[in-house]
């Protein structure tokens, strides 16, 4: 919900960043205030997996110009890790496979490092299955998985769902949701959004990549944003995504240059 | 005549296989094995020392392999003296335990369980080098030296269902050679467990050779940990023989040796088997490890998957040689072999070879290798969960060795595997 | 099951370049000496430090062995039994086309390169060698407008003796392995490129090698030199007659690349490969190497294998400058008894550098296809990455594929990826091609052609079409 007296969670300013020597991100402005949700939509190539992972600081991502400022602070200063226990957290559009490492023990390890920060008692194995427990409920995933190797031969859909409990384990104040939408069953959709939709809240902010009008139906953004060669070429409400979902990118896209856009 | 062989400095070494210690203590030919001792000196004399021209030697530290032949043999006059570096968990539940040293009969032999029998001495002969044959293995310079010092061979039959499993632990001596050769025949629709542990001691050296027969419908699962310490060295050839429907499942774990050579060799003498082979070795401060593995099927459909994996630390060379042989009688075989190497120092070197020889067309065939760190996605998903690099990084050194260890399951939790594994390893 | 029957029933096409020119020839009598090696010198009119260099040459490969390799068995070859030097009699450089003898000009256009103005290809600059001499190089005016020098090694050598002098031998020096030794005592001729500073080459150089003479052995040497930020893309094809004795064919090709340069090379390599009972045709052993001098630099290896008898062949890169980049890039397909044993070597010793290998064999017949190459990252090249893709297609249960990938790693920070397969012509594609309507040769060589795709799209334009004929060609009969 739209509170501008709320705390400026999120501010990017004239983010430019490169991969292997090639720019991809152009000036990226943003500002996140908690309890909103912002919808990121944009072409395929455009950038939005680009923006999320230099926003977790992913180490071959280089930022080239700009500042991002989160909570007041300098956040591209900080260690990927030290992100995550400062309550970023980035739901991956492609999460890795991790052979040998056990989901549970994976679980436990991060959820205890953000815990650690908050100053919360860390959990030991069984009271961390108790935790984990109530939270699977949310994600509706089957307790199996907590056994197998991380993301390891999970279906899309089950790599998803996993994000989501490790969202949903971690409380943090920013969510990146990179395409989370993206390979699940209709059931799934609506349980991922009610997950998502039940650990929003006046306190926390939440950035969805998407392409379907179908997750901003489950989860009402606040925002709306294009993103086109690397920079938000656009922002409006929720009748901005619907628009998209008619019309594709290319009126926007042709409309430009406009000045005083805001 | 003895070809020349440089060290890693530049050395020339020009000892030959005569003038070693363990050589020249070598007794005269006894025991059942007297005429196989006294032909394989014969052509190992004048094979001489392996050279670097040979393929399977290319990248051998001469030095370190000589260093061990200063060891004198030890003989079963010599004290028993199985305090290895490690504490010895107690027996299987579910099996029992032999203890082999080299040169007498093995402790524990007195009450074999049902279903275990040693083979008389006609029944030695006739299957005594049989799968070494079939695997092509009579010429390997390692199972020279194993037929030229050993003197007696631990042969058991293996037949029944419900059996026990077999934990078969082998200690090397301190400041002693020691030799030590195994036969084992799983018979038709025998399904076993059977777990090999090779200790070794301080300055100890180890010569372990091991036939297997697989019979029609016999399973085996082989697991075999090799834990060295201190300047400890094997070298060691196994020869596996498996006809059609057995399944040969084997896991080995290498660790702790200042000089491996681990040779294990496999024919699927008419195909139609299946055969899984897992292995880890790991090397660190100035070791070296190797493994030579070289499989065959000599016949249709055999199936084979093989993952081996290495790690180089410190100043080590961790050496992997694979080869597949699919000859034209194995149409529709399916083999896939997968070598993966993590290299966690810039002073260690890996060297992987994984080889297809093939001649027959209907067959699925893969290989891959790779030599990485560890994997940068991989530590930045878990360092964007909140856990720090070095954390992150040894969990992912876990989740890697696990991938193995995990078909361990008679020894996993007894052998502590784990623990030995990464005791003293960063990522 | 029928199908694969079938394949084996259509038949290979005779090869269409055996043909012998007739035209009369000056040879040097046969054998090696160090006579031999000052004759060849002399008549080439050598510099002193040229005559010195093959003289060391021919001096060390009498200390050498010949290599054993125990995957090609072959016939030892009698090296007193091979003619080191054969020129077309009136062989002395003609300044103008019109010049040449008409018969010679005949052969290159019967084999589908011509020469003289009106016909020549309009993009291509081509040096064509018979035997052991280069009888014409097109286009070299046009080229000299760029600076771009080339010509036969012979004319440079008269002409720019400094630039052979400081090059040649310094990526394959005179005593790398026997046959390059070899080389280096009786090179013949050869081509010489040249490109100057900053100068990306206007048009596609290439050298086309002839062996007409069935006795000799030829011995040709290639030298690419690209200057900063310079390029070029470089052709080589090679037929020869139908005998039924071998040929040895040990060619030696050098490429130096500085700063910001790239070289293409790609070989289209058709010599004889002897009949199906594996009487004659031509050894190919060859030593092709680059070396990545400069910083950015870049040499990409493509080749399509198909002819010789036995091919011993391993296009490396040198990756010393920082970033620089190796390719390799290469179809080998044999039958009946072809051996070939080929692959490349990428030695990474400057930081981040990188190198992909992409090799296709397709083996047929009786034949045996090997894949040996080397990744070879030290201990100073940070940061670099390998990759290796190296597959391999079976056509008849007598044809052999090895693989042989040696892979060593002495940096952490850098990665290495090799993966390989073999496979056979997969019924299920087959089938859902001639399910729609394609009739069963053309969808083997779709089949085919698909499977070398990667590797044909890295050839020029008017080599890829060549290439993709050229394998159909050679197929026919095989399949099965
Ligand atoms: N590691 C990388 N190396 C090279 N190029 C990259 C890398 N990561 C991203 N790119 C390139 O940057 C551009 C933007 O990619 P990005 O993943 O941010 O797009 P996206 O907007 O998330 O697209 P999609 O909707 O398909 O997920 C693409 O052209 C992509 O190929
Ligand atoms: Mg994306």
């Amino acid at each position: 919900m739209i509170n501008s007296n709320s705390e400026l969670i999120l501010e990017i300013s004239d983010l430019h960043a490169q991969v292997e020597g090639q720019k991809i991100l152009n000036g990226v402005d943003l500002q996140i205030r908690s309890g909103e949700i912002h919808a990121l939509m944009g072409r395929n190539g455009s950038g939005k997996s680009t923006l999320s992972k230099v926003l977790a600081g992913h180490p071959a991502y280089k930022v080239t110009n700009g500042k991002v400022l989160y909570r007041g602070e300098d956040l591209l200063g900080f260690e990927p890790e030290e992100r995550a226990r400062l309550g970023l957290f980035l739901g991956f559009q492609y999460p890795v496979e991790i052979p040998g490492v056990s989901n549970i023990e994976f679980l436990r390890v991060s959820t205890n490092s953000r815990r650690k920060q908050l100053g919360e008692e860390e959990l030991d194995i069984f009271s961390f299955e108790d935790f984990v427990d109530s939270r699977l409920k949310l994600v509706q995933m089957n307790p199996s998985f907590l056994e197998r190797s991380v993301n390891e031969g999970f279906s899309g859909g089950e790599k998803k769902r996993n994000e989501i409990l490790q969202m949903a384990l971690l409380e943090p104040i920013l969510s990146i949701l990179d395409e989370t939408d993206s390979g699940l069953d209709i059931d799934a959709l609506r349980i991922v959004a009610g997950g998502v939709n039940q650990l929003t809240n006046q306190d926390n902010a939440t950035l969805l990549i998407t392409h379907y009008q179908r997750l901003l139906d489950e989860i009402k953004p606040d925002f709306v944003h294009v993103m086109s060669s690397g920079r938000i070429l656009r922002t409006g409400g929720s009748e901005l995504a619907r628009e998209l979902e008619d019309s594709g990118y290319e009126w926007i896209e042709n409309e430009l240059p406009k000045t005083g856009e805001s | 005549m003895d070809r020349e062989r440089i060290t890693k400095d530049g050395r020339k070494l020009k000892m030959s296989l005569q003038e070693t210690k363990l050589w020249e203590s070598l007794s005269e030919p006894r025991g059942p094995l007297a005429s196989i001792q006294l032909s394989a000196r014969e052509s190992l004399k004048s094979r001489g020392m392996p050279a670097a021209s040979e393929e399977t030697w290319r990248l051998t530290d001469f030095q370190l392999l000589e260093s061990i032949l200063h060891l004198p043999l030890s003989s079963s006059a010599s004290e028993s003296n199985c305090s290895s570096v490690f504490d010895m968990p107690s027996p299987p539940t579910e099996g029992f335990r032999l203890m082999l040293s080299p040169g007498s009969e093995p402790l524990g032999l007195e009450s074999l369980p049902k279903g275990f029998n040693l083979l008389n001495s006609e029944e030695l002969k006739e299957v005594l080098g049989k799968a070494l044959e079939h695997c092509g293995s009579n010429e390997d310079w390692s199972v020279g030296l194993n037929n030229s010092c050993v003197d007696n061979v631990l042969a058991l039959r293996v037949e029944g269902i419900d059996l026990p499993s077999l934990e078969l632990v082998i200690s090397g001596k301190d400041g002693e050679f020691s030799a030590t050769r195994v036969i084992l025949l799983v018979e038709k629709n025998t399904h076993l467990n059977f777990l090999q542990v090779l200790l070794g001691a301080f300055n100890s050296a180890h010569s372990h050779l091991i036939e297997i027969h697989l019979a029609e419908n016999a399973s085996l699962n082989h697991e075999w940990l090799a834990f060295g310490g201190g300047k400890s060295s094997f070298l060691s050839h196994i020869a596996v023989e498996q006809q059609p429907k057995s399944d040969y499942s084997f896991t080995s774990i290498q660790k702790g040796w200042l000089f491996s050579r681990f040779e294990p060799c496999l024919v699927q003498v008419n195909g139609q088997a299946s055969t899984k082979f897992r292995g880890l070795q790991i090397a660190d401060s100035n070791e070296q490890i190797a493994t030579n593995s070289t499989i065959r099927f000599d016949g249709p459909e055999g199936d084979l998957d093989q993952l081996h994996k290495g790690i180089a630390a410190g100043t080590s060379h961790s050496i992997f040689n694979g080869c597949i042989e699919v000859p034209q009688p194995a149409q529709r075989t399916s083999a896939a072999q997968l070598s993966r190497n993590l290299l966690l120092s810039n002073r260690s070197r890996v060297d992987t070879k994984p080889e297809l020889k093939i001649v027959a067309d209907d067959v699925r065939c893969t290989h891959g290798a790779t030599v990485t760190e560890l994997q940068e996605e991989q530590l930045f998903y878990m360092r964007s969960r909140g856990i720090e690099q070095i954390a992150a990084a040894n969990l992912l050194l876990r989740g890697y060795c696990q991938e193995i260890i995990s078909s361990l399951p008679m020894s996993f939790d007894r052998w502590k595997v784990l623990e030995h594994v990464l005791e003293g390893l960063r990522g | 099951m029928k199908s694969q029957n079938l394949v084996g029933e259509i038949v290979s096409k005779p090869y269409k370049y055996g043909f012998v020119t007739d035209i009369e020839t000056e040879k040097i009598s046969k054998g090696l000496t160090e006579e031999v090696v000052r004759q060849i010198s002399a008549k080439k009119k050598e510099p002193q430090f040229l005559l010195d260099f093959r003289l060391k040459a021919y001096k060390h490969w009498l200390t050498m062995t010949e290599p054993n390799w125990a995957e090609l068995g072959y016939k030892k070859l009698n090296y007193q039994d091979i003619i080191y030097y054969a020129a077309p009699r009136d062989n002395e450089k003609k300044a103008s086309l019109d010049e040449v003898d008409p018969k010679l000009l005949e052969t290159f256009d019967k084999l589908g390169i011509p020469l003289t103005e009106q016909k020549r290809l309009s993009n291509v600059a081509v040096d064509a060698v018979f035997d052991s001499v280069s009888i014409a190089t097109t286009y070299k005016e046009k080229l000299a407008e760029h600076g771009v020098v080339f010509c036969s090694i012979t004319e440079a050598v008269a002409e720019y003796p400094e630039l052979i002098e400081q090059y040649l031998g310094s990526v394959v020096p005179l005593n790398d392995n026997f046959f390059a030794t070899l080389n280096s005592a009786v090179f013949s001729d050869g081509s010489f490129v040249f490109i100057p500073k900053g100068i990306d080459c206007p048009m596609e150089l290439s050298s086309y090698f002839r062996i007409n003479s069935g006795d000799i052995g030829q011995f040709e040497r290639t030298l690419i030199i690209a200057e900063e930020s310079s390029s070029v893309s470089y052709l080589e094809g090679c037929t020869a007659p139908m005998f039924d004795t071998n040929t040895l064919h040990a060619a030696v090709v050098e490429i130096v690349v500085l700063d910001d340069a790239s070289v293409k090379y790609s070989t289209v390599q058709n010599w004889y490969s002897g009949d199906e009972n594996g009487v004659g045709g031509i050894y190919n052993f060859v030593t092709k190497r680059g070396h990545c001098r400069g910083v950015r630099s870049k040499i990409s290896w493509s080749q399509v294998e198909t002819g010789s008898a036995i091919t011993w062949k391993y296009p490396s890169c040198i990756l010393q400058g920082e970033d620089s980049v190796g390719e390799f890039y290469s179809v080998a397909l044999t039958n009946h008894l072809q051996k070939a044993d080929t692959g490349t070597k990428m030695i990474h010793v400057g930081p981040r550098t990188k190198s992909t290998i992409v090799s296709k064999g397709i083996s047929a017949g009786k034949s045996l296809n090997s894949y040996r190459g080397l990744v070879q990252i030290g201990p100073k090249a940070i940061g670099s990455k390998n990759y290796s893709q190296c597959d391999s297609m079976l056509i008849g249960d007598n044809a052999a594929a090895n693989t042989f990938p040696y892979i060593r790693s002495q940096n952490p920070s850098s990665c290495i990826e090799h993966e390989a397969s073999t496979c056979r012509i997969s019924e299920d594609k087959l089938f859902y091609l001639q399910s729609r309507g394609i009739g069963f040769e053309e969808a083997v060589s779709m089949i085919v052609s698909g499977f070398c795709r990667d590797v044909f799209n890295q050839l020029p334009m008017e080599f890829a079409a060549e290439a993709d004929k050229l394998l159909a060609l050679k197929l026919e009969g095989s399949v099965g």
